[in-house]
């Protein structure tokens, strides 16, 4: 289980970017965070991938705390970030530099067969489209076999019709080992079709406001009344997240502090 | 390879398959064309004025026609001249080039590396690029001697700021998204900079290098030009003193196409890890 108690985050600039957030997230759970921009949910994921640490709170995988790099945590980026000077393949098998070649190789090569890129193994990075490329980004992720996947706005610099061939491919990949998911969107449909749970957070500072389970079977119908319903819910949610004017919807942020009172 | 980056999207896809074979051929018409578009002028110049002289035109006393220089060419060659000032001059470059490079890389990579001594470093050493290189000659002659060490030393100096420049702002400029992913991968220290940092830093690096390279050449002329015995340098010199022009289009010629040569060399040896890049330049970007 990942287990986030009272995450916060102050930069050293005085940007006060997250506060206290809370959540358990099971094994093999998807968990999308949606928000507006300014809400800390890119500083959430870095904190979960100990890229940054949190100022305050603590991160733990399975009872260990995280506060940098873990080899259970993978994590996509919103940009595929190959590294240039190697091929496809040498891309994909990056994280494996520990075992021998021919295990790596093995792996590598059902990666990418997995991800319909077997004809571009040798390819260099800059001679795929950008689907293409996010598709080896997330091989490369997935090929360590982590337990946890995080995803930071991974399909938000596609083309519309790329990013639902995506999603939908993630979910089958999710499928083979059923890793936990923790996706940062700001795509309500995405997070939809996607998510077992949605997590709606607020900004300045950054905070959970509303927590939303999609009780839908996958696959799912982006056309069902279903599928419009909750969707509503979300985008419901973020309005009024972004209003002022109403309290916290969290209890466990807010209501706790009103009875210390 | 700037004349294939105008092929339009789907001729780049293509020009990978069999196919395309038609297509690929006139790219590699294309690709001949090119240096040969680029002789036409110098060799139509040689060639004009060799018939210039030929028919009478001129006299070519100070400026001698092409078979006249090459006649000196041949000349130094047989009787074993050529060799020694060839000799001499490319010692004191491949001397001066080396500690020129070996002290930039290394000062460039401290400085790019660790912010301390770029605060500590740069600013003296950009205070000292500033200073050109030539004023130092006569303090080089004083400490250093009229020979060879002075002229290594001045060499040296020429190529250590292009290939400091080049490390430092190498480093400095690595994409520090595509260090986190080294960071994700849990990389140490070492494999940090063997797996990430070398290979993206080694494009810049190597122009640096090819620019070193060419200021190393500059420098050996001056070098030599301030009292030599040998090198082309002195052949230069010496044919101004014993009115030779020929002789110093000869030495000329050679610098040509030693320094083209030595420029040529860095390309070949490096082409095999900047394979990457090239094919950027082949695919025109890639979408």
């Amino acid at each position: 289980m990942l287990a986030l108690d009272r995450v916060g985050k102050t930069y050293p600039n005085g940007v006060h970017a997250l506060e206290r957030f809370s959540a358990d997230i099971r094994r093999g759970e998807i968990v999308a965070i949606i928000g507006g921009s300014g809400c800390g949910k890119s500083t959430l994921l870095r904190a979960i991938a100990g890229l940054d640490r949190a100022s305050t709170g603590t991160v733990r995988l399975d009872e260990e705390a995280i506060t940098s790099p873990h080899a259970k945590i993978g994590i996509i980026f919103q940009e595929p970030r190959l590294l240039p000077w190697l091929s496809v393949a040498d891309n994909i098998g990056f994280g494996l530099s520990d075992q021998p070649a021919n295990v790596r190789g093995g792996k590598v090569l059902r990666a990418l067969a997995r991800v319909g890129l077997a004809d571009k193994a040798k390819a260099w990075p800059r001679e795929l489209s950008g689907g293409q490329a996010q598709r080896v980004a997330i091989a490369r992720a997935l090929v360590p076999q982590p337990e946890v996947l995080l995803l930071d706005e991974p399909f938000s610099a596609l083309d519309a019709f790329t990013r639902r061939d995506l999603q939908d491919h993630l979910l089958d990949l999710w499928n083979d080992t059923r890793p936990t998911l923790v996706l940062v969107t700001h795509d309500v449909d995405e997070a939809v079709v996607l998510a077992d749970r949605v997590l709606v957070m607020r900004p300045r500072p950054g905070r959970l406001f509303e927590e939303i389970k999609i009780n839908l079977a996958r696959p799912r119908d982006r056309q069902s009344p279903h599928f419009d319903n909750f969707k509503r819910r979300v985008l419901t949610a973020l309005d009024r997240s972004l209003d002022r004017n109403v309290p916290d919807a969290d209890p466990k942020s807010t209501a706790g502090e009103a009875m210390w009172w | 390879m700037a004349m294939t980056v105008e092929l339009p999207a789907l001729e780049r896809t293509d020009a990978m398959t069999p196919k395309a074979s038609s297509k690929a051929s006139s790219a590699r018409l294309r690709r001949y064309a090119g240096p040969a578009l680029g002789l036409l002028l110098p060799v139509g110049l040689a060639m004009a004025w060799e018939i210039a002289v030929w028919l009478g035109y001129s006299n070519g006393r100070l400026v001698p026609p092409p078979t006249k220089i090459f006649a000196t060419i041949m000349e130094m060659a047989k009787s074993g001249e050529l060799s020694r000032h060839v000799s001499a001059t490319l010692s004191r470059v491949g001397a001066g080039f080396g500690l020129g490079v070996v002290a930039g890389t290394l000062l460039g990579a401290i400085s790019g590396y660790w912010d301390l001594a770029r605060r500590l470093l740069d600013p003296t050493v950009q205070a000292l690029r500033a200073i050109p290189s030539l004023a130092w000659v006569p303090l080089f002659i004083l400490w250093l001697g009229i020979f060879e060490t002075s002229k290594v030393a001045l060499i040296a100096a020429g190529v250590f700021f292009p290939v400091y420049l080049g490390v430092m702002g190498a480093i400095l400029s690595v994409d520090r998204k595509i260090v986190e992913v080294g960071r994700t991968f849990r990389l140490s220290g070492p494999a940090m900079i063997r797996r990430i940092l070398l290979p993206a830093v080694l494009p810049a690096y190597v122009v640096a290098l090819r620019v070193g390279l060419g200021l190393g050449w500059m420098f050996v002329v001056a070098a030599e030009l301030m009292g030599a015995s040998e090198g082309l340098g002195y052949l230069l010199l010496d044919g101004q003193q014993l009115g030779k022009p020929a002789q110093i289009l000869a030495a000329i010629v050679i610098f040509a196409i030693l320094g083209k040569t030595t420029d040529w060399l860095i390309e070949i040896v490096t082409a095999p890890l900047l394979r990457w890049q090239d094919a950027f330049g082949r695919q025109g970007g890639g979408g």
